[in-house]
């Protein structure tokens, strides 16, 4: 996948100059001010030092989507960004889409779908629920878009590919799909 | 660790000069992942607020891809149809979170076998911009990987941008990945396919297969053996033969006979995908 790798790296030597760094993230609307270790992940300032635990670890490779969260305004995964990367950026978590006495329509359409077992990977879901009915109205294509040029349609298909980078390992993926379309569907 | 993140490509570059390993790192989803359960040590110098290495700008009826410039950007610019097989590639880059934060820059400075964006950018006939403190060359993307996890980067540059050509007029592509899945999957085998007509006849092709050896590979005989052809007669044309620059291994995704087998497949239809959508 995607990243410059370099040729010079690989040796333990520390270097001079500081390891930890005064990060601002605008978090759920609200400025926060870290000083965090420079290899601490997004996830983990957000898990650790911000105490907003919705945003969960699964596989802390990017594989599994549980972490995924909102940087201005795309979906990213936490676990592969570390926090000083987004000094400036605005993060949205699930706990910014919405709390029990008012969910997001997303939030509530997950449990009125019973879109869930054990829970774990829930808030990722619907973060990337959330991301993919903006994205298919934004008219960004998919894998499976036909056509590239019209808006690509509110389908099962188009739903089922853009959740493909979330992972549900209880198989609740028949009941996300009737949420997210119940959603999709009332908009 | 240190933690670097120059606003300037002369900042990046100065930073990269200093004692001590130094890492590039833009969009992280394959440095981080590389890491497993080892610490990050000496310097991270961040690419991804570098001026210079940001947006995709056409130029000299060619097009500048910035070395920060993510999958998903590429996705969301309006480009001409012979980029439609890059768009199609960045559509299959690990999933959609990943290619909001994955460059095409890191893909090929990563250098694995099976990277997605080299066979679209082969036949996309694309160069790599290679900033240095001595000043910037620029190499085919044929020459800059050249082996397994080996690129032609040198100590104290940086993949700083991306040229593709000026492409001949009414040139088409297309790009098709054999997985076992759509997404969160390395691939089997893919290839991508640059093709354009004059006076109803195929008049050119260019042809790039991926993880079917060590880097990636375009396939002349087959390129050649299409100039000329109609169109409509379009069926299976690629033999064994064309096939010779690949030398495809077996393991866990596949054998090797399977891998030549699917190429030539895929070959065909990527070509029938080009021409016809």
């Amino acid at each position: 996948m995607n990243t410059h790798s370099d040729m010079q790296a690989g040796q333990d030597t520390a270097l001079p100059g500081p390891t930890t760094s005064k990060t601002r993230l605008v978090v759920n609307g609200t400025e926060r001010v870290l000083e965090v270790d420079n290899r601490t992940t997004l996830l983990d300032a957000l898990r650790e030092h911000l105490r907003l635990t919705g945003t969960k670890k699964g596989c802390d490779h990017g594989q599994c989507g549980a972490c995924t969260c909102f940087v201005n305004g795309q979906r990213v995964n936490s676990c592969l960004s570390l926090a000083v990367m987004h000094d400036g950026d605005e993060i949205t978590t699930i706990e910014g889409l919405g709390t029990p006495e008012d969910m997001d329509p997303l939030q509530a359409a997950f449990v009125a779908h019973d879109g869930f077992q054990c829970g774990y990977c829930t808030p990722g879901q619907i973060c990337s629920a959330k991301a993919t009915l903006e994205e298919l109205r934004a008219g960004i294509p998919s894998h499976v878009t036909k056509d590239l040029l019209a808006n690509p349609p509110l389908s099962p298909e188009e739903i089922k590919e853009r959740m493909s980078g979330n992972i549900c390992r209880c198989g609740a993926y028949a009941n996300i799909l009737e949420a997210v379309l119940d959603v999709a569907e009332a908009r | 660790m240190s933690y670097l993140a120059p606003e300037t490509l002369e900042q990046a570059l100065s930073a990269l000069a200093d004692p001590g390993p130094m890492r590039l790192v833009a969009g992280g989803t394959d440095v981080f992942p590389a890491l497993g359960d080892r610490p990050l040590r000496g310097g991270l110098i961040d690419l991804t607020r570098v001026a210079e290495m940001k947006g995709i700008a056409a130029r000299d009826g060619g097009w500048r891809i910035g070395g920060a410039v993510t999958w998903r950007e590429i996705l969301k610019t309006d480009l001409p149809p012979c980029f439609d097989g890059l768009k199609a590639a960045a559509r299959e880059v690990g999933s959609v979170q990943i290619q909001a934060a994955g460059t095409l820059a890191g893909n090929l400075c990563n250098a694995s076998p099976a990277a997605d964006g080299i066979p679209a950018l082969l036949a996309l006939d694309a160069e790599v911009e290679l900033a240095s403190r001595d000043g910037t060359r620029r190499l085919p993307l044929a020459d800059f990987v050249t082996g397994v996890r080996q690129t032609a980067l040198r100590p104290g540059e940086i993949l700083s941008a991306l040229h593709i050509p000026v492409q001949p007029e009414g040139a088409r592509s297309s790009f098709l990945k054999l997985g076992s899945r759509r997404y969160l999957v390395i691939s089997i085998v893919m290839v991508s396919a640059v093709l354009w007509c004059r006076d109803g006849r195929i008049a050119g092709a260019r042809i790039a297969v991926g993880a079917a050896s060590p880097v990636a590979r375009r396939l002349p005989a087959l390129e050649a053996a299409l100039t000329g052809l109609a169109p409509e007669a379009l069926g299976a044309v690629t033999t064994p033969d064309h096939l010779a620059p690949l030398q495809p291994i077996g393991d866990v995704r596949g054998s090797a006979d399977y891998r030549r087998a699917a190429v030539a497949e895929l070959c065909d239809r990527a070509l029938r995908k080009a021409l016809h959508g």
